[in-house]
């Protein structure tokens, strides 16, 4: 790939792979790191600070916040990928369609900008009011939500592609409508959407943390960055660090996706901006 | 095992101020109180709903016929006293002369009469009026009430406060469910509702006090309102809602969280009071449903389950172990059945589980978002995990909860409070299960005993009834209660003549001059 | 023009019938009714039963659809079931509460994150630059109800500057406004200055590249009087069309701030709609923010064509 060491000698391309790796990492390996399990409670070791037993101190239940944390990056992590490869697909799909069957285009971004039109987080908190509350169904509602700008963006650019010169010369050769899509459009689209995903899944680590806030999110007692910090929130001025360390854990994590975004949009995308 | 019981407890000791301070001030009239309370109400509207935040602010502004006393027995309020006939079926209550609306129109046998006839149409709990036959005036202080069958209850109900019998002028109680103006005879008036934000009630100066009454009692007795106003703040995160009281913006908070109040309690400037106990923290099993269907699994669970664990991780510092389903000092609490509470016995629990259906599926434990509930579900789950069983936990808003949680499919424990039932007596605690409501399948004998307590005037038999009851509760494990929990609440030391109950009342209440 | 006007408005009604099917979609499937609001866990059947009788919900949904299309065209947006009030009166009630506190985020935003990200274009790639985008990414990578919560720990909590939460009308105070505002806009703010200040970046650095700005730097114009003069007005179509997104973002945002700070606006109305099926107040006020997010665009995209002739509406 050419774009590889344009990558690698992106500063912050490899400052956001830095840190998205360690928190990648840090949750792979949970099983070994964690010093305690995560979903057992201790009476007596109720809200404790931090200290040298429990680095980032214990919830109200006498969980260990460290452990909790490590564990929580693995659903977090999980609730972004999926719904940046999710919003990916539908995101291709709908936006392709549109772009390349002027018949289908003014219908099916007329729905876009009518999902668009309500806030994402509303949308999600309704989805999710409707579906229940489950890592799937977060992960559904938040596709949901960002799917229409995804969309947008893939339409754009096969709008652009398909006026492009060798795309006449594939259909003149006789290429049917769907391999040209297939062959030609699609990989051409490949830059924006990979930008565009990464920041869905940063958008998406922001917003599990919101519904779980709302109380929408994520059920326990598995623990995500959101849940751990909605269950620290009646504690919040006795126990902050509940709610600090998550809280952390949750701007690394976003901050690397958006430098890696920022790199990716630089060598892939340099047609767009910020 | 770790077991108090509360059966020697006072029985006037329903609930206890946990730091009693003689006030050295003297009562004194004016300021404007604000009370952070959880949630908005939905209605004030007294007559149509059961919610505990409308409750809260409805009980200062309308009056019932009887109202309950502090030991939550019935005692006349709007009504001087009854009369009852020979055959129990006829009761005529004189109301009381010379009492006014807050809008001036005297109280008459005709309001009465338009209030309770509103109530069975469209009442909240219209079930407690369901054994009248007729109301009518029989004077114009005098209103009669037939019922079609003897009901030992009927006092109770009159006087319950769950979706109190409000007294109405009759011109309001021509209106239909939350439309009408929030006029009462209490000792507050309405003044402003935002929504989202705050429901403000002031003093009502035209008020007429119960005669008859000589100190605060309960949601009856003496109701001297001596603040100007008093503001409800609704706000519903916890955060803001403490550090509201520390900034002085509020200063009484209806609910504060074992850590928060104790470091509270520390300081000179506030007062911690407990209400304990405030309500049992039930756990339902769905009998239709799958395994919780087989008894043999329910009192494996039963078995199984460190009730003590729970309540003290989910209601930290005010919680009591008790498993009679009255609240200790009532006169029908009971040891009955309790054997089987809170045995923590994993040997006998997985016998118990050995002989039931259960084959390692996964069970569905629903609840709503409230903290302690879903504490509650959290540790039920990690302690079946010890005997083998599988539990996924599903939080839902509670709209959609209490929806799952009255079908027969899609969940097989749920857990919620059950505060006002108890405080009302054994009929309302029996109610729910009564033909499988809750249960998803109904228990003939419980059934039974149900419709025996209505018709038995005896107080002593009826208390064999509520026995039997219990009994059959443990014995079939019907539902489990987990403990009695309390809440803390936190007051400014300036709020004085302050004393917890079912609402945080603010008649007799003051402000110390800061 | 007015031929373009005209189809953007045509699109606009269009999308607006679709979000209200979509709402009326998500009342049709959420499960649980507005009676349990009002009843608690032991009220029986026959009871919500009688109070949906009573409150009228027991028609069926296409009989609402129709009385909700309506009286809608008679520009009625129906009664909430729980407030006591029609939706539009619960709506204009809140929306000073809402429009001042994304006013108030927005000049806050746009002010500092203009400035910043001219400052970082004009030094492109020495240290204040790289501080100013370091900063800006990082404002953007915070969950704001998390800010919102450390805010409070820190102003309304350890320092006791202003309250934590609640609002006091202007005209009640206008000094208590601030206060019961500040914290909240600021939140509001923070998180999309980082945006403004990228974008700002972006497009000034885009003018600055063009020969212009080099011939008015080689007339000996000063680099300052160069950035404001030239560069800035220059770039300000693209800054415009950014500071309505965030406008468009901020009305989202507003909905988890009001959460967070217990501020009565719209946002707060429709979530509390949502939670307790208060369906009326969840259609009418979808459908009133898609309408003023809409309208947002739909201006943004016409200032663009007055600021730039040469973009053309088509």
């Amino acid at each position: 790939m050419r774009a590889l060491p344009r990558l690698l000698g992106h500063r912050a391309f490899v400052t956001g792979a830095a840190l998205v790796l360690v928190v990648v990492l840090a949750a792979i390996s949970a099983d070994w790191l964690a010093p305690y399990d995560p979903l057992r409670s201790a009476v007596r070791m109720r809200l404790r600070p931090p200290e040298a037993e429990h680095w980032f101190g214990t919830d109200h239940f006498g969980r260990d916040i460290l452990s909790r944390m490590l564990f929580g990056a693995r659903i977090s992590l999980a609730i972004g990928l999926s719904t940046a490869m999710l919003t990916g697909l539908f995101g291709t799909m709908i936006g392709a369609a549109a772009g390349f069957f002027p018949r289908l285009d003014h219908p099916l971004m007329r729905l876009m900008d009518a999902l668009m039109a309500f806030p994402a987080i509303l949308l999600a908190i309704a989805v999710a009011a409707v579906l229940g509350a489950s890592v799937a169904n977060v992960i559904v509602a938040l596709s949901v939500a960002t799917t229409p700008h995804t969309a947008r963006i893939v339409r754009a650019s096969v709008l652009v592609v398909r006026r492009m010169d060798f795309i006449e010369a594939a259909r003149a050769i006789g290429m049917g409508e769907a391999r040209v899509l297939m062959r030609h459009v699609l990989p051409n689209v490949a830059g924006p959407l990979i930008v565009r995903m990464t920041y869905v899944f940063a958008t998406a680590i922001l917003a599990e943390a919101a519904l779980s806030f709302i109380g929408v999110g994520p059920p326990p007692p598995a623990p995500t960055f959101g849940n751990i910090i909605a269950n620290g929130r009646d504690f919040i001025s006795d126990a902050p660090w509940i709610t600090l360390f998550p809280g952390l854990a949750v701007v690394v994590s976003v901050l690397g996706l958006n430098l890696l975004g920022d790199g990716l949009r630089d060598v892939l995308d340099p047609r767009a901006r910020a | 095992m770790r077991r108090r019981t509360f059966g020697t407890l006072a029985a006037s000791a329903a609930l206890t101020a946990a730091a009693p301070r003689l006030a050295a001030s003297q009562p004194r009239r004016g300021g404007d109180a604000v009370v952070a309370i959880v949630q908005p109400p939905p209605s004030l509207d007294a007559q149509i709903t059961t919610a505990q935040a409308a409750r809260d602010i409805t009980l200062h502004i309308y009056e019932t016929l009887y109202a309950r006393d502090e030991n939550a027995r019935p005692v006349p309020e709007l009504a001087t006293g009854v009369t009852v006939s020979g055959d129990g079926k006829t009761y005529v209550f004189p109301i009381r002369d010379g009492v006014k609306f807050h809008n001036g129109k005297p109280l008459d046998s005709a309001d009465v009469v338009a209030s309770l006839e509103r109530y069975r149409k469209i009442g909240g709990s219209a079930a407690l009026l369901a054994a009248v036959d007729t109301v009518r005036a029989s004077g114009t202080h005098e209103v009669t009430i037939t019922l079609k069958s003897v009901q030992s209850t009927f006092l109770d109900n009159l006087s319950s406060p769950r979706a109190p019998i409000a007294i109405y002028p009759a011109s309001e109680a021509a209106k239909p469910a939350n439309q009408i103006e929030f006029i009462g005879t209490g000792p507050f008036r309405f003044v402003e509702y935002k929504p989202d934000s705050h429901v403000k009630i002031a003093r009502y100066d035209g008020y007429s006090p119960n005669p008859g009454a000589t100190g605060r009692d309960g949601f009856a007795g003496k109701k001297e309102a001596l603040l100007d106003t008093v503001t409800f703040r609704f706000m519903t995160e916890a955060g803001p809602r403490n550090a509201a009281l520390e900034a002085g913006e509020v200063h009484l908070v209806e609910s504060v969280d074992g850590p928060v109040a104790k470091r509270m309690g520390a300081n000179k400037s506030y007062t911690v009071y407990k209400a304990l106990p405030f309500g049992f923290q039930v756990i339902k099993f769905n009998h239709a449903f799958g395994v919780t269907g087989d008894v043999n699994f329910r009192l494996a669970v039963q078995s199984a389950l460190d009730m003590e664990e729970i309540m003290s991780l989910s209601f930290p510092d005010i919680y009591q172990m008790d498993g009679a389903w009255v609240y200790p000092g009532s006169p029908f609490h009971t040891s009955q059945g309790t054997e089987r509470y809170n045995k923590t016995d994993a040997a006998a629990a997985k016998a118990l589980l050995a002989k039931s259906a259960y084959k390692g599926e996964e069970l569905t434990f629903i609840t709503d978002p409230l903290r302690s509930d879903v504490d509650t579900a959290t540790m039920v789950q990690e302690q079946l995990k010890a005997i083998g069983v599988t539990v996924k936990i599903s939080v839902a808003d509670w709209p959609t909860v209490s929806k799952i949680g009255f079908t027969p499919t899609g969940w097989h424990f749920w857990t919620h409070g059950f505060g006002i039932e108890p405080y009302e007596g054994p009929a309302s605690v029996m109610a729910p299960w009564v033909g499988g409501a809750s249960q998803q399948k109904a228990d003939a004998e419980v059934d039974r005993l149900y419709a025996a307590l209505n018709a038995e005037l005896d107080e002593t038999k009826r208390k064999a009834i509520f026995a039997q009851f219990q009994a059959r509760f443990y014995e079939q494990a019907i539902a489990m209660k987990a403990g009695n929990y309390g809440n803390f609440q936190v007051a400014t030391a300036r709020l004085k003549g302050f004393t917890p109950y079912r609402i945080p009342r603010m008649w007799g209440v003051w402000l110390d001059q800061a | 023009m007015a031929f373009y006007l005209a189809k953007r408005l045509g699109g606009m009604l269009l999308v607006l019938v679709l979000v209200s099917l979509l709402s009326f979609g998500i009342i049709w499937l959420v499960p649980g009714d507005p009676t349990s609001a009002f009843l608690d866990a032991s009220a029986t059947a026959e009871q919500a039963t009688r109070l949906r009788h009573e409150l009228g919900l027991d028609q069926p949904l296409w009989q609402q659809m129709v009385a909700w299309y309506g009286r809608l065209l008679h520009g009625d947006l129906g009664r909430s079931i729980l407030l006591r009030r029609s939706v539009s009166v619960a709506i204009l009630e809140r929306l000073p509460v809402t429009l001042s506190l994304t006013a108030l985020a927005l000049a806050f935003a746009g002010l500092v994150g203009v400035a910043a990200g001219t400052l970082a274009a004009t030094l492109q790639n020495r240290w204040p630059d790289q501080a100013i985008m370091a900063a800006a990414l990082l404002g953007l990578s915070v969950p704001d109800f998390w800010l919102g919560l450390m805010l409070i720990l820190l102003f309304a909590v350890q320092l006791g500057f202003v309250p934590t939460g609640g609002f006091v009308p202007f005209g009640e105070s206008p000094s208590g406004w601030f206060r019961s505002i500040a914290l909240p806009a600021a939140t509001l703010a923070l998180v999309q200055v980082g945006f403004i200040a990228r974008m700002t970046r972006a497009a000034v650095l885009d003018v600055l590249h063009q020969d212009f700005i080099r011939t008015a730097a080689a007339k000996g114009l000063g680099r300052a009087r160069v950035i404001l003069c030239h560069a800035l007005p220059n770039a300000a179509v693209p800054i415009l069309t950014v500071v309505g997104i965030v406008a468009g973002a901020m009305l989202g945002g507003a909905v988890i701030v009001e959460q967070v700070f217990s501020i009565p606006g719209v946002g707060r109305l429709i979530v509390g709609a949502v939670l307790s099926r208060d369906y009326p107040v969840i259609q009418g006020g979808l459908l009133f923010l898609a309408a003023i997010y809409l309208t947002v665009n739909l201006a943004v995209d016409l200032l663009y064509a007055v600021a730039d002739p040469r973009v053309r509406l088509e």
